[in-house]
């Protein structure tokens, strides 16, 4: 598909990435945490992949590649959307609020509600460590081909955001 | 210290961790229109990124020509295509055989082809699975695209299969269970990428066994 695109049938180009949509959409929307947001950053995530096709040497690793530029692109948002709520928005008020101690998941029923608050408040760099590690299943390994970081600098972003979920969590749950 | 972030540290975290990521993990959907609004980026900008490459006898058919004939000359073309066109009804209702391979999910993979090169195939596709309410197939031959090939339920419980026809080479493809859970055919060779999404993968037409 991918000679298909290059040899002017750019129709095809919907093909590769209905394969992949799915992974990178769930990955957008828990990165941004919106809908609307990971609707932007994949309308430009694809078209930057569409444009750099060529670059995309190694055919049967366009997935990965594809995903690169999504994880990249989420990256840049997300400081976007960070400079965009300091500027705006009390943050501090909107978790103390989500996940209040005493606050049980089955009151309100919205377990996922409190999850996703709480990952919004983690940096970008922990977050998105966190979404490829234990949302998207990767291994380290595959998360340092993706990311460009060493294996034991992912691992700490990871235990990072762990923790600070935990904490910020641990009303939620009961510890 | 970031020696101390090792697995074995993480692994007491598992169940916090899994109560978290779990909700996480469900599919998640981007607005219907987002793939025409996509697509009509790329082909605003595809024309000039990709021109279309032209074979030198497409572009001579696509430049605009006059033919001037004579009647008695316009007979004999006529009665030559009419010809052309009979042969190649022959040849093409002989290269149309019903021969059918299957590619199944859960139960053995069987193919009764053999090869020939330049004839299309009905490949039928089992997959098995009790708890599936809703089974579709995605692949190369239909672009990915979700809903464009639903399997049917085939008489044993569980049982769900569609017949495909699929060009000669080499195909990949993936079940989709209830409109969100990929599967790749646990018997069939398989392909995965660099970040672990795996298709698997159908020959046809190949070698004297195209499914694999």
């Amino acid at each position: 598909m991918i000679a298909a695109v290059l040899a002017g049938d750019v129709e095809a180009f919907s093909g590769l990435i209905r394969r992949y949509e799915d992974t990178c959409v769930r990955f957008a929307v828990r990165m941004l945490g919106s809908r609307v947001d990971a609707d932007d950053a994949l309308q430009s995530a694809f078209m930057r992949a569409f444009r750099s096709l060529r670059n995309c040497r190694d055919r049967d690793r366009f997935g990965g590649w594809l995903y690169q530029i999504v994880v990249n692109e989420c990256r840049t948002y997300a400081t976007r959307q960070r400079r965009r709520e300091l500027r705006f928005t009390p943050a501090t008020n909107v978790i103390e609020r989500a996940v209040a101690p005493g606050s049980e998941p089955e009151e309100d029923g919205d377990v996922g509600g409190h999850i996703e608050t709480a990952l919004a408040t983690l940096p970008a760099e922990q977050r998105e460590a966190f979404l490829l590690k234990h949302v998207e299943e990767l291994s380290y390994d595959e998360m340092a081909a993706l990311t460009g970081l060493s294996v034991p600098a992912l691992k700490m972003r990871v235990k990072r955001a762990c923790d600070a979920l935990r904490d910020l969590l641990e009303g939620v749950y009961n510890g | 210290m970031v020696e101390n972030y090792d697995d074995s540290a993480m692994a007491k975290d598992a169940e916090f961790i899994d109560r978290i990521a779990t909700p996480l993990r469900a599919p998640e959907r981007v607005h219907p229109t987002f793939e025409h609004r996509l697509m009509e980026k790329v082909s605003a900008e595809g024309a000039a990124l990709y021109p279309a490459r032209e074979s030198s006898i497409h572009g001579w058919l696509r430049n605009e020509r006059i033919f001037r004939v004579n009647p008695l000359g316009a007979l004999a073309v006529a009665a030559g295509i009419a010809a052309i066109i009979g042969v190649s009804g022959i040849a093409i209702g002989l290269r149309i055989s019903a021969r059918t391979s299957v590619a199944a999910s859960g139960v053995a993979v069987q193919s009764a082809s053999t090869a020939v090169p330049d004839t299309v195939q009905i490949v039928r596709f089992v997959f098995v699975d009790s708890g599936a309410k809703r089974v579709e197939l995605v692949g190369d031959f239909n672009e990915w695209a979700k809903g464009s090939i639903v399997l049917r339920r085939s008489g044993a419980p569980g049982v769900w299969s569609a017949s495909v026809p699929l060009s000669p080479g080499r195909h990949e493809y993936a079940f989709i269970i209830n409109g969100s859970r990929w599967v790749a055919d646990p018997l069939a060779l398989k392909s995965s990428d660099d970040f672990g999404t795996e298709s698997s993968v159908i020959r046809v037409g190949t070698s004297s066994k195209s499914a694999t």
